[in-house]
């Protein structure tokens, strides 16, 4: 419920990116003096009357995702396929190619250029092929809408606004409906939102009384009433209209709407209207093409095939000049008369050499690799889905969570990652609250020690006694508190058991929570928004406050020892307003009234703000609490101050009014909302304060040791207090004390004497003067730090106060620079937004590879900021899932993703990138050579089938197969030896260098296949005397090349499967193949018979087997030669650390490491099967403070996009989710 | 160990297992310094006598090469050489005589060798009609035999720059008095008679033209029995070429004098090509060519050489 209506701020930053007609504010549509036409800012919708409604033709239900249909599949797919510059070149190509001044058949570029296109457009078709299944499922799916006093079972498409269905338990939703009336008492239904936000606690909606009786089919029909509401939007958590019923104006909210997407729990039915249908329901216009993420490999390639381009214009420009200079009537053989065309024209030079480009350009096409980005895509969708998704090392049995690679276009980026920015909560901690101490009226309760609090005294070299645990101390998930001071009411005999009363009270009454199963201690379960909600009203159970049911109107508590010890009693308190947490206020507030009428706030919520609100006076025990606080905060604990407030009646009444009055409100309801709830929560009392535990994630410190060790750089960005920061970075080794810590801060005196003066210019100016001259003095220290060898490493921690000035543009640059020489940064106090910009400065400033990991919804910004967003799914909700490109469960599956999977895709895209490279050179040169020998005349070397063919058959399966398959080391020695991953930082494989080396073999192989075939068959061979032809000598070069390129590729592999022998033995084979066929076939119909009978003619001669020996060896041994010299006097670290293995058994240790580490019991497996069925991700739901129109929220306050990738959300709703187990019911 | 993990097992090693989990069964091979050595090493030892064997074949060849496209023009002519072969009315005839240096076994091979002559050129090289040559009378399919398709409005047989600058010197050989017999049958590729020259098409309005480019034809023998220009229809590679001209079917004797004489008719002097004469006899290889056997023993013993300097500098430095 909180998290529902958290979101409303959502709105204005989702309005200026609704492509919806609908327009709040007209005067924005108002352009150049003429006022556009525009829909009515509100829809009315008769209800139940179809004839009413049909005036307004609104859309029907049945929806589509598909991107194409059949008479658009074609055109709009092949546009799509031209917007890549290769192909569109190869288009461009083809039809040149189709002119005379093309030296070769069209089929020559139409062949590769038709199969890459096919084989792209097969692809797209499945896709949409599936979404239109789909489609069709869905919009088949029957419900009962009212007809005739009765319910008729018709298909989902054919719902209409207006129509009354009735949906039954565990059904969906077909659309954005206005809830009426439900089975359960009080009109109330419960929905779970997992499709739209992955969130799969129940929430609650409930229905105007003035419509509970329309239940049956007899009473509903006489339903006739009139909704306006706004326009459909696509603002999941917003909803303005009223309901108008006998010419009574009813105002309707969020919590009667019930979405598209979302499905009926724990209620027999509902009975409700339809106000939004198939592409306007607020799920579906959320859904948009998302932007996808290019890697910065492919970035590179784009500027290699710009080079292949500039490279193609100049051997075109050099051939079409040597044409101009050649071309002479004194050939007369080539019957260059008067009358000749103007390309051989000797008497206009200059058009020849221009039309000889156009040949050669043709001729030359084969340089610009047209395969190469569909082989790239398949290789990166194999190793995503097959790979990745599929690693056990990465597959967390405990949550039932595979590591999920939601894009297939990073995985190479992962291996070059030299930035991680992470989160805290969630990420580095488990989000895994436990209620740990508190502080009551000043005085401490609760024994434990956290781990933090040992490390730090381990640090000081205080020996650290462990507290024996009481022995009836109670333990349960999410508590963990052990203090027999306030035990089984022994706090009745503590010094203030009145303010021990009130906080438990506290604790059972103010939050949002929903019990569930049975209503005993042992078997009740709470459902909460966040897990600290839980685990403080579970603590209020174990104090003896049992919280046990909840109605719209009331909760009851179970509370013991309360008159006198043991005493129980069944306590309804009636919960008059709830006044939710939203990211701005901070906190919550519920008043309730006692059975004895006495009337209380009881607040809870940060420190910051509850210490503002408080009423004057017991300045002690404010300070006292205020210390704890920051004992807990430094402890890494997480708090909540608790208050209260006892109201007069008359005082409330009229607060109520403007309350009711501010909720029924059609605009700004949200801020009018905050504003009446300012007026109630001032002058409270304070109780005391929570500190919750957030335990670290298993594996975390080993996990980041290994990757500084790999050289990459870890920034933590949390929202915590600067204590809780640093000491999580000292647990998780991100700092030490060898460390130099430059801490900048905003909580100086000086900075805080400013802002007592609250002149906020004057705080602005000082606080950026005060920053600057930190900064400065930093920069100074680490730059002499810097330049002496052996200094201590660097670690800078800011607090989001000063980094907001620090992010200024004039301050940029030095925050940049002093972070950059930082091994670790940790950011705390950080809005979402900050995040973000501090991973884009990394990110452009420093143009360095990113990643940012994070779970929950304010991490989304930072996710999508950087190079690759990974997500925690397991948890909390799906919004940083849905916005990550690769979701783990742990945050230690890192190491795998990173150092094995991310390591392994670059290294395997390199070459696979500099092997089309060099094929496609080495081919196009030997055409080049040629050129040189036909008096510059374009003619080419080779059949047209050999060259179409050359790419798409004879060299193109070996290359994938060593993009899947190719490993240097194993995947236990990539982690046993992180600095191999320094590699791919620094982008050793794909560097200019390394592709000029590549460069320089093509043109040493292509000199050598060209100069060496024709050389040696300028005499006769055999014995017959017989002389070869241009055609027997090009398909003798073919041959080597053919040959020759694919052992190239045997070369640069680490690990030769049988794959690989079947791919590159099956290229060789298909050649010969093919030419056995090709040249031993003559149709009567259309063929040049050059190459007829050629093979078998060479074939005959020895001369054929001695250069088919000769050549590839000759060709090859500058490569082995550089290899062998490469690896022994200049090797890469892999290369290193293959040798110190070589003789261990074949990846032994990486099915030791399997056997010790992730050894899966066959239930174990057979879940891991389960998990790879489609299904929901998420277990358990948002946290409070990271509520899900959080990020939104900071977002539309500075006016930035932040999306949430609502592609998904339609996806996800509009897949079928399997049926999982289902929570306990609720009685 | 129960079923179940009996069956896990099973799973661990199916081949989909394996590929997902990235563990196929592989070869790692490592490019030590033993296996550089062992390559090289490995390789000179085939090659050099690979190339010592080529070498030799090549050097059973014996191979007369004359030159004698100058030689041919008559001194007065020679400031001009190229109205000397335009002109119809000077007589073409010219002889040669050279001595053979070696022993030659039949059959000795008679070529001529053109340079400077881009049989290669892509406007000459698609100037043909193989349709045509096939299968003969084709009004419709002859656009590509461009700038030599038609003559007087009649499709020329065979059409096309290729056939019309057939190479006309002929050669006759005198030893010792007595002319040396030159079969000039089965000179051209079989595959080349058979399937590509029509037994049925016979040359028609053949150089007829204004313009007379080279040889004429026998209208009355079947193009797929014109094996001169079957020879000469097989363009070759390079712009300096040989082409298989007939047999001399008798041995020739050390010291043997031959006389050639020939019809000097065939233009190169407009371009300064060269016109050779080569007579040679084949070894199992073919013709005399050094390079293959060259070729062959400067890797080997370049492989030899390097793994010998691999060995040095890697017991000279010491990794690691």
């Amino acid at each position: 419920m909180s998290g529902w209506d958290n979101i409303r701020s959502s709105t204005r930053s989702q309005q200026g990116r609704s492509h919806s007609l609908n327009q709040r504010e007209p005067s924005r549509t108002v352009t150049l003096g003429r006022v556009q036409p525009q829909a009515p800012a509100f829809r009315t919708i008769y209800c139940n009357d179809r004839d009413a409604n049909f005036a307004h033709r609104y859309r029907g239900n049945s929806v589509s995702t598909t991107k194409y249909n059949f008479f658009t599949f074609l055109p709009k797919g092949l546009y799509e396929q031209f917007r890549r510059v290769a192909n569109l070149y190869f288009l461009m190509v083809s039809i040149l190619s189709a002119t005379p001044y093309s030296p070769v058949h069209p089929v020559t570029n139409v062949v590769p250029l038709s199969l890459v296109l096919l084989v792209s457009l097969i692809k797209e078709a499945f896709e949409d092929w599936k979404r239109f299944q789909n489609d069709m499922a869905i919009n088949s799916t029957p419900v009962d809408v009212l007809q005739d006093q009765r319910w008729e079972s018709i298909p989902w498409k054919k719902l209409q606004v207006g129509d009354i269905i009735r949906v039954k338990q565990d059904g969906f939703f077909p659309a954005d409906m206005l809830l009426l009336a439900s089975t359960n008492a009080d009109g109330v239904c419960y929905i779970e939102t997992a499709n739209l936000d992955g969130e799969t606690n129940l929430k609650i909606r409930k229905a105007l009384e003035r419509t509970w009786d329309y239940v049956t089919p007899e009473k509903a029909c006489e339903f006739k009433g009139e909704v306006q509401c706004e326009q459909p939007n696509n603002s999941l958590y917003t909803f303005t209209g009223n309901l108008v019923i006998d010419n009574q104006t009813l105002p309707l909210s969020p919590n009667q709407i019930l979405l598209r997407g979302c499905s009926l729990k724990n209620t027999e039915f509902v009975v409700g209207v339809v106000i939004f249908t198939g592409h306007e329901t607020k799920v579906m216009m959320n859904s948009m093409n998302v932007p996808s993420k290019r890697s910065t490999l492919e970035r590179k390639l784009d500027k290699l095939i710009l080079t292949l381009f500039g490279t193609l214009f100049t051997m075109c420009l050099i051939g079409a000049i040597g044409s101009g200079v050649f071309i002479d009537r004194k050939y007369y053989f080539l019957g260059l008369s008067k009358s000749v065309e103007d390309q051989f024209n000797p008497n206009r030079r200059f058009l020849v050499v221009l039309l000889t480009m156009l040949t050669l350009l043709t001729l030359y096409s084969t340089i610009i690799p047209i395969s190469l980005y569909v082989s790239i895509e398949m290789v990166k969708f194999i190793q995503s889905t097959q790979f990745i998704n599929k690693d056990l090392n990465m597959y967390h049995a405990e949550t039932d969570t595979p590591a999920l690679a939601r894009t297939s276009n990073l995985n190479e980026e992962l291996g070059q990652v030299e930035y991680i920015f992470s989160d805290k909560t969630g990420t580095l901690t488990r989000n895994l609250m436990e209620f740990f101490k508190c502080t009551i009226g000043g005085e401490i309760y609760g024994t434990g020690m956290t781990e933090i609090e040992r490390g730090v005294a381990e640090r000081k070299g205080i020996k650290v006694q462990e507290v024996p645990t009481s022995i009836n101390s109670v333990r349960e998930k999410g508590f963990n508190f052990d203090d027999v001071r306030l035990m089984r009411g022994a706090w009745r005999n503590e010094p203030n058991p009145d303010a021990c009363k009130e906080f438990f009270r506290c604790l059972a009454i103010c939050h949002t929570v929903l019990p569930e199963g049975d209503e005993s201690p042992e078997k009740i379960k709470y459902q909460a928004a966040s897990p600290d909600e839980a685990a403080l009203v579970l603590a209020a159970k174990h104090f003896g406050f049992f919280f046990y049911r909840r109605t719209p109107t009331m909760i009851y508590v179970r509370e013991s020892h309360v008159e006198r010890m043991g005493k129980i009693q069944d306590v309804s308190y009636e919960i008059l307003n709830v006044l939710e947490f939203n990211s701005t206020r901070k906190r919550q507030s519920v008043v309730c009234r006692y059975p004895d009428g006495r009337l209380v706030l009881y607040c809870k919520g940060a420190d910051t703000v509850i210490y503002e609100r408080l009423v004057g006076g017991s300045d002690d025990l404010k300070k006292v609490t205020r210390e704890h606080l920051e004992k807990f905060g430094s402890a890494g604990l997480r708090t909540l101050c608790l208050a209260y407030k006892d109201l007069a009646p008359d005082v409330y009444e009229s607060w109520n009014e403007k309350f009711i009055q501010a909720k029924s409100s059609l605009r700004d309801r949200e801020r009018k909302l905050d504003e009446v709830a300012e007026l109630i929560e001032k002058d409270l009392i304070l109780i005391g304060a929570t500190a919750i535990e957030d335990k670290l994630q298993e594996g975390v410190p080993d996990c980041i040791e290994t990757l500084s060790r790999a050289g990459i750089k870890m920034w933590v960005l949390t929202g915590d207090k600067m204590e809780t920061a640093i000491n999580i970075a000292y647990a998780c080794n991100l700092l030490n004390n060898e460390m130099k810590q430059f801490i900048i801060s905003s909580e100086t005196d000086a900075i805080r004497e400013v802002e007592e003066r609250g002149d906020q210019v004057e705080i602005a100016r000082f606080i950026k003067e005060e920053v600057k001259k930190q900064l400065k003095k930093c920069l100074d220290e680490a730059q002499q730090y810097f330049h002496s060898v052996s200094g201590p490493k660097l670690a800078l921690i800011i607090d989001g106060k000063c980094l907001m000035y620090a992010l200024d543009p004039s301050l940029r640059i030095m925050l940049l620079n002093l972070s950059l020489n930082c091994s670790s940064v940790v950011c705390c106090r950080v809005s979402p937004l900050q995040k973000a910009q501090v991973t884009s400065l990394v990110k452009k400033g420093a143009r360095k590879i990113t990643l940012s990991i994070g779970d929950g919804a304010n991490d989304v910004s930072m996710i999508q900021a950087a190079h690759i967003g990974v997500g925690i799914s397991g948890l909390e909700g799906m919004q940083a899932v849905m916005a990550s490109d690769f979701a783990i469960a742990q945050f230690r599956f890192l190491k795998d993703l990173l150092l094995v999977h991310g390591r392994w895709s670059y290294i395997r895209l390199c070459k696979v990138v500099t092997y089309f490279f060099y094929k496609n050179l080495t081919f196009t040169l030997t055409q080049f050579w040629f050129t040189f020998y036909t008096g510059f005349s374009g003619q080419r070397f080779y059949d047209d089938w050999f060259q179409s063919l050359y790419n798409v058959i004879f060299t193109a399966l070996p290359v994938i197969i060593v993009g899947l398959f190719d490993k240097d080391v194993s995947s236990s020695l990539s982690k046993r030896y992180p600095e191999l991953y320094k590699e791919g930082i620094k982008n050793m494989f794909f560097k200019w260098r390394v592709v000029a080396i590549w460069a320089f073999f093509a043109v040493y192989q292509s000199l050598v296949f060209y100069y060496f075939v024709t050389v040696s068959s300028s005499t006769s061979q055999g014995s017959s005397g017989k002389m070869f032809g241009l055609w027997d000598v090009s398909t003798m070069a073919f041959t080597c090349v053919v040959v020759t390129v694919n052992l190239r590729l045997i070369m640069i592999c680490n690990s030769i499967t049988r794959w690989h022998y079947i791919s590159v033995g099956g290229s060789i084979v298909a050649w010969f193949l093919f030419i056995f066929l090709y040249s031993g076939i003559m149709t009567p119909y259309d063929r040049q018979e050059n190459i007829f009978w050629v093979i078998y003619v060479l074939m005959s001669t020895f001369y054929f087997y001695i250069t088919l020996l000769l050549v590839p060896v000759a060709a090859l041994l500058g490569d082995f030669l550089y290899l062998g010299v490469q690896r022994w006097f200049f090797p890469y670290d892999y290369q290193i650390v293959q040798e110190i293995h070589k003789d261990e058994a074949d990846d032994s240790g990486r099915t030791d490491l399997l056997g010790i580490d992730n050894q899966l019991t066959p239930d174990e497996a057979r879940s891991y099967a389960l998990s790879q069925l489609p299904r929901e991700l998420s277990k358990h739901t948002g946290f409070a403070f990271d509520s899900p129109g959080y990020e939104s929220f900071f977002a539309s306050q500075l006016g930035v996009y932040a999306p949430q990738k609502a592609w998904d959300v339609a996806r996800r709703a509009s897949m079928r989710s399997k049926p999982k187990p289902k929570p306990n019911k609720i009685n | 160990m129960t079923d179940t993990d009996r069956g896990t097992q099973r799973d661990r090693n199916s081949a989909f297992y394996l590929f997902t989990q990235q563990n196929l069964p592989a070869c790692k091979p490592v490019l030590t310094p033993e296996w550089v050595f062992m390559t090289f090493l490995f390789i000179g030892f085939i090659f050099i006598p690979v190339g010592l064997v080529t070498l030799r074949a090549s050097h059973s060849v014996v191979e007369i090469v004359e030159r004698y496209d100058i030689g041919c023009v008559p001194e007065p002519f020679r400031i001009n050489k190229v109205s000397y072969i335009q002109d119809d009315s000077i007589p073409k005839n010219c002889s040669l005589s050279f001595k053979v240096p070696k022993y030659m076994k039949a059959p000795i091979y008679i070529y001529y060798q053109l340079d400077n002559y881009y049989q290669n050129h892509r406007r000459y090289v698609k100037s043909r009609s193989d349709k045509q040559l096939l299968h003969g009378q084709n009004q419709h399919g002859i656009s590509s035999c461009q700038p030599v398709e038609v003559n007087n409005d009649r499709p020329i047989i065979p059409c096309g720059l290729i056939a019309w600058s057939l190479f006309n010197d002929t050669f006759t050989f005198i030893r010792n008095r007595a002319e040396l017999k030159v079969n000039r049958k089965n000179i051209a590729w079989k595959s080349d008679r058979e399937h590509k020259f029509g037994k049925n098409v016979y040359p028609f309005n053949f150089q007829n033209g204004t313009l007379i480019g080279g040889g004429k034809l026998n209208p009355r023998i079947p193009l797929s029995d014109q094996e001169d220009l079957i020879v000469w229809m097989r363009t070759s590679a390079l712009p300096s070429f040989r082409k298989l001209y007939g047999r001399i079917e008798k041995d020739l004797d050390v010291d043997d004098v031959v006389v050639v004489h020939l019809m000097n008719n065939y233009n190169t002097y407009s371009f300064g090509g060269k016109k050779k004469l080569v007579l040679s006899t084949t070894s199992w290889l073919g013709g005399k060519n050094d390079f293959l056997g060259l070729a062959y023993v400067f890797i080997g013993s370049s492989s030899v050489t390097i793994a010998v300097v691999f060995t040095l500098l890697h017991l000279l430095s010491h990794r690691h």
